[in-house]
């Protein structure tokens, strides 16, 4: 007699466990079969290039929300190494000014991360405040104006990353799935990696299981911005050009992919794959959207419709939590059955 | 036992030198800044400082921050830190008003002001009931507005001069910003004094506002006394899009336009502004009088950057470094007085 709802539960948790899969192959197989140029190598090939750097920057940001924090100025990030990456390549070459953007990239997040521990302000205080200064540095530099790069040498590179080297697997996708199964790995299967949800789970025990929970806090926000960096650059690279808004509708799209793909505000939930997933099956709603003739602005409308509602849920999922937090279902129930057995 | 309570008193004795400096200190710094503009005009390295037009510049750019500042100060104080929606409620609210203007002026300012409380009070219940991350809530809701006026009105900049005949509501929209009380007070600054002592009013002689100052520094122990938490915060809110809403109507009256682009900005002034002024983002301290003198010293620093030749874009990154310095500094002190755990 019990263990009919038991049965019940457990597949909804199995569901909500594994929902972005589901929903990813929801979207897949909706999207082949209605929406009219989708299933073919040169849309799919397309999406994949278009997903890579907001999966890029995903990546990051899942560790740093699994921290417990949250990393707002990502999307800058991205702009400001692509922009330095392109800039100096004139005079120095990619060979140099690829890793001076990184390097940026590194300095962005040790800054961010050590005032968060070190100064102890809120994360998305401080990363709103770098986030300013990143905008205005890029602009500085660019004078608010884009930046592109032209010479044979450059858009050899840019084609070499383009061009697909397997079938449609560009070399800037492979690159893309190299860092997720990199990151995935790293998560899951290192100590260091598990540290970041026992720090997201519970401040005090991992700093009592004898974690450096301040190193751990800074090298999650050194590894989103890194992260940030290198899809900006990458991007930009394959494109041979930057524009300075480039970055900045993907903190949209990476916060809500991250939270539909499971991982919490709270912390010590979720998985890099899962926001990766989750990029994919927004992208694929995206250009859905756009292949059934609806324009730009409805996405921009969707995309931030798709937010809010995640958003929303995530927080009524745990106020729900919050309300039923110790009492035991099953009995609750049982005195439902017997109050109902009573005869009045 | 001894000890506990000195840590006990230590952690409620109220510092008169700190208490003095949070009310007082930043007109002080503002006093400085005014005289730095006068020093830096005296040696030649700017002009066109101590004129009349330039000084009257600064009080309608602050009176305009200050109307928004007045209101987010409340969301500050409740410990939700900041309204992100800021912008896209300036620009909604300011379409909406030139939208609604063929119907005359005043359903037009109905209209607009309807429409700012709506999405105030849609912030303040996530917020406030679901308990949802008011940074990100808010940011979302920046972007679904931004959604609805690139959806309904794409990319259209809509004029209240082409969108009716009826002129005289036309000139009276003109007038929101332009109208100036003897010649020298204009509206905004007017109506930025009215919210500011009424916001000071709310928040310091009132039972509501000593609500607020638990719900912000302790929200379970307010919680616990009895006070309808809920309902404090998503009033904080809707106060807040309130005067965001009047600061829309404002700018959009002075650009004569309205479009998506109307309040960028204003979101990250604004939380300058009301850090600069001494609330705390923790909540539960501070006061809309200070949040006034952070707002001037904002308007004084902007223009003397604005006068030594610094592009916007480099203001960005000093704005966004005073930010962090500032906030950092509080959080020490408040610290090392005892007076956060945070």
């Amino acid at each position: 007699m019990h263990n009919k709802p038991m049965d019940k539960s457990k597949l909804l948790a199995i569901g909500d466990r594994f929902r972005i899969y589901i929903l990813f192959l929801v979207i897949f197989i909706f999207m082949s079969l209605f929406a009219p140029r989708f299933f073919n190598s040169y849309n799919l090939t397309t999406i994949l290039r278009t997903v890579s750097m907001n999966a890029t920057l995903a990546l990051g940001f899942s560790v740093v929300m699994i921290c417990g924090h949250l990393d707002l100025s990502i999307g800058r990030t991205a702009t400001f190494a692509a922009v330095i990456a392109l800039l100096l390549q004139k005079s120095v070459g990619y060979g140099l000014s690829v890793p001076i953007a990184i390097a940026a990239g590194v300095l962005v997040g040790l800054v961010n991360g050590l005032l968060v521990v070190k100064v102890k302000i809120n994360s998305f205080i401080v990363t709103i405040g770098t986030m300013t200064i990143l905008q205005g540095a890029t602009y500085t530099m660019t004078g608010g104006n884009s930046v592109s790069l032209s010479g044979s040498n450059v858009f050899a590179i840019s084609d070499f990353l383009s061009r697909p080297l397997l079938p449609m697997l560009p070399p800037r996708v492979i690159l893309t799935i190299l860092f997720v199964l990199l990151f995935h790995f790293f998560v899951t299967h290192t100590q260091w990696g598990r540290n970041f949800y026992l720090l997201g789970g519970n401040k005090m025990t991992a700093w009592l299981a004898g974690i450096h929970t301040d190193a751990v806090t800074v090298s999650a926000f050194i590894l989103s911005s890194t992260m940030a960096a290198v899809g900006g650059i990458l991007f930009a690279m394959e494109s041979s050009a930057a524009t300075l808004n480039m970055g900045e509708n993907s903190l949209m799209y990476v916060v809500s992919a991250t939270i539909i793909g499971g991982t919490a505000m709270s912390g010590g939930k979720g998985g890099v794959l899962k926001s990766v997933i989750a990029i994919l099956s927004l992208e694929m709603l995206y250009t859905g959207t756009i292949l059934f003739g609806l324009g730009n602005e409805v996405k921009i409308f969707i995309s931030g419709l798709i937010l809010a509602f995640v958003v929303l849920y995530e927080a009524y999922a745990s106020y729900k939590h919050e309300r039923t937090l110790g009492q035991r279902s099953e009995l609750l129930k049982e005195v439902a059955m017997l109050k109902a057995r009573v005869p009045k | 036992m001894n000890r506990t309570i000195d840590t006990d008193t230590r952690a409620l004795r109220t510092n008169r030198f700190s208490a003095i400096m949070n009310s007082v200190g930043v007109y002080a710094i503002a006093l400085l800044f005014l005289l730095l503009g006068m020093l830096l005009q005296g040696v030649g390295v700017i002009n066109n400082f101590m004129t009349t037009q330039n000084l009257m510049n600064i009080v309608d750019a602050v009176a305009l921050l200050g109307i928004v500042a007045a209101g987010m100060a409340f969301i500050t104080y409740s410990g939700h830190y900041a309204d992100m929606s800021v912008p896209t409620t300036i620009a909604l609210t300011g379409i909406v008003s030139v939208e609604l203007l063929r119907f005359g002026f005043f359903f037009a300012m109905a209209g607009a002001i309807l429409c700012g409380i709506l999405i105030g009070l849609i912030n303040g219940i996530v917020v406030g009931k679901f308990k949802a991350n008011p940074i990100i809530w808010t940011l979302a809701m920046n972007y679904v507005s931004l959604g609805i006026i690139r959806f309904v009105w794409v990319n259209k900049q809509i004029y209240p001069d082409v969108i009716t005949d009826n002129v005289r509501a036309v000139m009276l929209f003109d007038n929101i910003y332009r109208f100036r009380l003897f010649n020298v007070l204009s509206l905004p600054l007017i109506l930025m004094l009215i919210l500011v002592a009424a916001g000071q009013f709310i928040l310091k002689r009132t039972p509501y506002g000593a609500q607020l100052k638990l719900t912000g520094s302790a929200r379970r122990t307010a919680r616990f006394t009895g006070i309808n938490v809920e309902m404090i915060v998503a009033s904080a809110y809707v106060i807040s899009a309130f005067t965001t809403t009047v600061a829309g109507l404002a700018i959009t009256s002075l650009s004569r336009v309205g479009a998506w682009y109307n309040g960028a900005g204003y979101d990250f002034r604004a939380v300058t502004a009301i850090v600069i002024g001494g609330m705390t983002l923790a909540g539960g301290r501070g006061s809309i009088v200070g949040v006034l003198g952070g707002t001037l010293v904002i308007g004084l620093m902007n223009n003397i950057m604005t006068l030594l030749g610094i592009g916007t874009f480099s203001q960005d990154i000093i704005r966004g470094a005073i930010f962090i310095l500032v906030v950092g500094i509080n959080a020490k002190t408040l610290r090392s007085q005892g007076r956060d755990d945070a």
